[in-house]
């Protein structure tokens, strides 16, 4: 069963992606602030990692620096979660190293099949 | 509704308000108690002169918005209404209540800065009599190990310096700082770093920044002799020389050429600023 780490801070955003993610064999794992998910993402080592980039110890983007600095996580798709405008999100997850971007709010239809997509990158 | 200074709460209480009233914003720059603590402390902030909207009977913060103080001046900052607190007029009482504690500490001039897009907030500020200064940048670099050698082939001499001496640096620069930068703000913070750079065409230039385990931070460069880009450039490029798995940010700078020496070294532009000031 694929491992998903989910770093969000917002207690609305973490239960919508719970709910949408119900239906789907995922084990979720989540953490409210960054110092807890880069321990969390050491010890489980997730199949997918999706962080926001608005956190309240430390932001997003140092979290991806970080987590793409320890070679055991070089594998690891890390996706940025944010409200931030489409193109300055993209440009915010490319410069940083993610995978990609979801923009907040989610669509609850696509994002099942985002989810999966990053996964299966992390398979091929 | 009811205005209460920000210090009738606890810390907890108004990092939660705080928190919830930018959840759905653009930039929502979250905080922890610590990360709040530390705001109000470096920043100055009054809490005595901040205000909170409050709903006795629900019992329930509306919104809340804190004022920093210096001589001869204050600042608005943080202001936000929490989603239930909306179309209430609670954005406006706030504001009202700030200049009215800005007005009691007889400080002639209230500075502010609103994130760029974010209509409302700039609307509300126009309407009470704030006029929009100047543009700022908040930049990000990404860790990054490839310097331009180019840009370090022009130095000369590079001189490491303490925080004392990044204090000395500070207080000595052309342009008027934003408040984040002042030289108040930099009395607060502990371990800055500064390294003054002499470049062999005669530029000169120097940075100050706070290095942590993770991130370069409080970043200015100033160019004293030269080329605003080509020594901001020579300049930024030793301090990533020396800092290279450090996440990189600079906030609320403005200037073309500095800018141009930033964007030389990486650094991308991840939100702008607005600053706005009203005479009282």
């Amino acid at each position: 069963m694929p491992t998903i780490l989910q770093i969000e801070d917002n207690y609305a955003n973490k239960l919508l992606v719970e709910r949408v993610l119900e239906p789907y064999q995922y084990r979720l794992l989540h953490a409210s602030d960054g110092e807890t998910g880069v321990s969390l993402a050491l010890e489980e080592k997730p199949d997918l990692i999706l962080v926001d980039m608005g956190l309240p110890d430390v932001d997003g983007q140092t979290v991806v620096t970080l987590l793409r600095q320890i070679p055991d996580m070089q594998a690891i798709p890390i996706v940025a979660v944010t409200a931030w405008p489409p193109d300055k999100a993209m440009e915010m997850a490319e410069r940083y190293g993610c995978d990609g971007c979801i923009t907040k709010p989610i669509d609850i239809r696509a994002f099942p099949g985002q989810v999966a997509a990053y996964l299966e990158k992390r398979s091929a | 509704m009811e205005l209460i200074p920000a210090d009738q709460f606890k810390a907890e209480e108004l990092t939660e308000a705080y928190n919830q009233t930018r959840m759905d914003y653009l930039v929502p720059m979250p905080m922890n108690v610590a990360r709040f603590q530390e705001y109000v402390r470096v920043y100055n902030v009054d809490l005595g002169c901040s205000c909170v909207v409050y709903d006795r009977e629900a019992e329930l913060i509306l919104g809340l918005g804190m004022l920093g103080v210096r001589p001869d001046r204050g600042w608005i900052t943080r202001l936000g209404v929490l989603p239930y607190g909306r179309r209430l007029g609670t954005g406006s009482a706030l504001v009202t209540g700030l200049m009215a504690q800005a007005e009691k500490k007889k400080l002639p001039t209230i500075w502010l800065e609103v994130i760029k897009g974010n209509t409302p907030a700039q609307q509300l500020f126009l309407k009470f009599g704030f006029q929009e200064v100047r543009e700022l940048i908040v930049a990000r670099r990404p860790p990054n190990p490839e310097i331009n050698q180019a840009a370090l082939d022009k130095i000369k001499r590079v001189t490491s310096l303490n925080h004392e001496d990044a204090v000395i640096l500070l207080a000595h620069r052309k342009e008027r700082p934003n408040w984040l930068n002042e030289d108040e703000t930099f009395h607060n913070v502990r371990n800055l770093s500064a390294l003054l750079v002499e470049l062999h065409n005669g530029g000169r230039g120097w940075v100050t920044y706070h290095a942590g385990l993770l991130q370069l931070t409080r970043i200015v460069v100033e160019v004293t002799v030269g080329d605003e880009a080509e020594v901001a450039e020579s300049v930024l490029s030793v301090m990533h020389q020396r800092h290279k798995r450090q996440d990189a940010i600079a906030e609320n700078f403005c200037g073309a050429g500095v800018w141009e020496g930033f964007q030389r070294v990486g650094y991308f532009e991840s939100f702008g600023r607005i600053e706005m000031k009203k005479e009282l």
